[in-house]
């Protein structure tokens, strides 16, 4: 028969190596300190180079037309930090597509997970939308997310981007227009329903942000502001007109092209960088 | 000897080691015992309820809306059950005067009340403000309940049809000490929360419990969106009128293949009405002119039993309702902006069309959700009474 006072020590010990244990593994995911830095990124919405105004009808576009925005959903992914060196660092973590609302203000900032090397960076350039081979129906199953899917008659997965407004159309009559980003289908013969879809075109698109170059050290975290500039979905190098294209894009990739070509070159852009010393 | 000394080495040095150990853990050791103590009651049986497990039907959201201070467990599900069934819940034991949940949220209605009464009333004769929601896949509602959102939960809801004068126009004493006097039903709150105990909160908890379980994932579009059935010719050109912005573009409220909730549990002004004066819409909830005249968008599973529809009642059939968006809507500077059709005053469908979203509307119909034994009324209540 074993010696009952080696037991009671031996259960001692277990007890205490257990309590300790336990007390440390709130620290063991925790990287040391001053190993990389952060990233953090904030969205913020601007007009005419003023934060935007919800609901009011002080607007006016490059094709002349009197607007107002409602409110703005959409994604970006593939996050990619340029290095001077060439490499590129890829924001390829499970949270790799952010969703951003404008009603929702959780989803205006994004504190990206991957610890990011120290070193110097040329330029941070994303995908608006999701490219083809990560846009698949029924991925995000839960709101608000779940609530951007498109329509799988015309080519599934989920809208890029809803920015649902009004505008004063040349009737004097104000009207709804949802320009909807996503993918787009070529009908044959004119004909706008599912039977006649040829073909769909994906019309995601990478986005450089100008001005993006930063340095970052172990142990720093930087804030990014990127900034949405609404008026330029609606200009350069086209001019978008409400009043040709009327209140849904969705099935009109002419429009959408021209909406997407429009943010390829300067809707968005970094307004502001600032650094938190850990 | 040198073995026996040994062992008495050996005891005397645990000895002193057993002293050593109590005396530096003690203080520790009297923390965890304090712990380990803390959540159960002395001299009685944990309370180890079995847990109620929600299985996600495909393409349905995996969070569900469960408060964490109300776990759903099998016994307070059947607790709930019963009670949402039983006439005396209002706290009054007249025949003429018994009052439940079910009086009003009837299963072959989609837990509605139907055209029959488009106007609920309560036991006092007085009707409610506004028409009923039918009680559908309420598990996945994000915490804004009924037309204006304005009850965050099921439970207050519960609560709030006790009191209210156009419901159940009691209180909570009242219902509380009638369902005390009711053999029988400790035993069902014992199982269901430990305890005889019989309280206005755990009432509601077992109600909500028992809604929660109301899941509608059974429908012809459930099978089709898994492959298991084909749509007809007609029901396929209803759902690509459903899901496009050029046909009835239903979609961006009520869902489709991508929200099978067949709701986005948001708030839009429809184009119904010129003029609000209904005091009870969402502006009355968040203060924003832009929300005047703003109500749920309800799911469509089963709509074709939910009617009278619209916040009012105003149309008693789904052949008026589509006659409404089709050319009867009324543009406001609070209708929403993915109402875009409203330029043309709706989306002018032909009559072939409204022949085939009508037959895909058909399919959200789900019979088994109507006639689940497990969603019905017990067959006797605690006390052997069949109220």
């Amino acid at each position: 028969m074993r010696n009952p006072n080696n037991i009671i020590i031996a259960t001692l010990t277990l007890i205490c190596c257990t309590v300790m244990m336990i007390a440390s593994c709130d620290k063991t995911d925790t990287p040391a300190e001053g190993e990389n830095g952060k990233i953090i990124l904030h969205f913020s919405h601007y007009n005419d180079g003023e934060p935007l105004e919800f609901d009011t009808m002080k607007y006016t576009n490059a094709a002349g037309n009197n607007y107002l925005v409602n409110e703005i959903q959409y994604f970006i992914s593939d996050i990619k930090l340029h290095k001077t060196d060439g490499s590129i660092k890829l924001i390829d973590d499970w949270d790799d597509i952010h969703y951003v609302d404008t009603d929702i203000e959780s989803t205006q900032s994004w504190q990206v997970y991957d610890p990011i090397g120290p070193g110097d960076y040329e330029k941070i350039s994303f995908t608006f939308g999701i490219s083809e081979e990560k846009n698949q129906s029924l991925m995000f199953l839960n709101p608000p997310e779940r609530d951007m899917f498109w329509p799988e008659f015309l080519g599934g997965g989920y809208h890029y981007m809803k920015l649902n407004g009004k505008w004063l159309a040349d009737d004097e009559i104000v009207k709804p227009f949802d320009f909807h980003l996503g993918i787009g289908q070529i009908y044959s013969g004119g004909v706008i329903e599912p039977d006649s879809i040829t073909a769909f075109v994906q019309n995601y698109f990478e986005v450089e942000l100008p001005a993006s170059s930063f340095s970052i050290s172990d142990g720093e975290t930087i804030n990014f502001e990127i900034i949405m500039n609404i008026e330029n979905w609606f200009q350069d190098p086209n001019t978008f007109n409400h009043d040709e294209w009327g209140g849904d894009i969705m099935q009109k990739q002419d429009a959408m092209k021209l909406g997407c070509e429009n943010g390829q070159e300067d809707v968005f852009s970094i307004y502001q960088v600032f650094i938190v010393e850990n | 000897m040198n073995c026996e000394t040994g062992k008495m080495e050996s005891w005397k040095n645990g000895k002193s080691l057993v002293t050593l150990w109590l005396q530096l853990l003690s203080p520790f050791l009297l923390t965890l015992l304090s712990f380990s103590s803390c959540n159960k009651p002395v001299c009685s049986e944990p309370f180890e309820p079995t847990p109620y497990e929600i299985e996600i039907p495909y393409g349905f959201p995996t969070q569900l809306n469960v408060p964490e201070d109300n776990p759903m467990t099998v016994g307070g599900v059947e607790l709930g059950r019963t009670l949402f069934y039983d006439g005396r819940l209002n706290g009054r034991t007249h025949p003429d005067s018994l009052m439940s949940c079910s009086t009003c949220h009837r299963q072959e209605n989609s837990f509605e009340v139907g055209v029959a009464r488009p106007h609920p009333f309560g036991v006092t004769g007085k009707s409610t403000h506004h028409a009923m929601l039918p009680m559908i896949n309420l598990v996945w509602n994000p915490g804004h309940f009924g037309w204006n959102g304005s009850v965050g939960s099921i439970e207050e809801d519960v609560l709030g049809v006790i009191s209210d004068p156009s419901e159940f126009d009691s209180s909570p004493e009242k219902v509380v000490n009638t369902i005390k006097s009711i053999p029988g039903y400790e035993a069902l709150f014992v199982n269901a929360f430990g305890s005889k105990e019989i309280t206005i909160d755990k009432i509601a908890k077992a109600i909500a419990q028992f809604v929660r379980t109301l899941i509608s994932a059974n429908t012809k579009f459930d099978k089709y969106l898994q492959g298991q059935v084909q749509l007809s010719p007609e029901e396929l050109r209803g759902f690509v009128l459903f899901t496009t912005e050029e046909g009835a573009d239903c979609f961006h409220c009520h869902g489709g293949y991508g929200n099978p909730l067949f709701t986005t549990n948001k708030f839009y002004n429809n184009g119904k009405d010129s003029v609000f004066t209904d005091p009870y819409d969402r502006y009355f909830i968040t203060g924003d002119q832009m929300d005047k005249g703003g109500y749920k968008a309800t799911t469509l599973r089963n709509i074709e039993f939910t009617g009278p529809y619209m916040h009012d009642g105003r149309f008693e059939t789904l052949e008026e309702v589509i006659e409404f968006y089709s050319h009867d809507l009324i543009n406001t500077p609070q209708i929403d902006p993915l109402m875009h059709h409203i330029a043309n005053g709706g989306i002018q469908l032909t009559p072939n069309e409204k022949s085939d979203l009508m037959a895909f509307i058909k399919t959200l119909r789900d019979e088994e959700f109507l006639s689940n034994p497990d969603f019905g009324k017990p067959l006797l209540f605690p006390d052997d009474n069949s109220h």
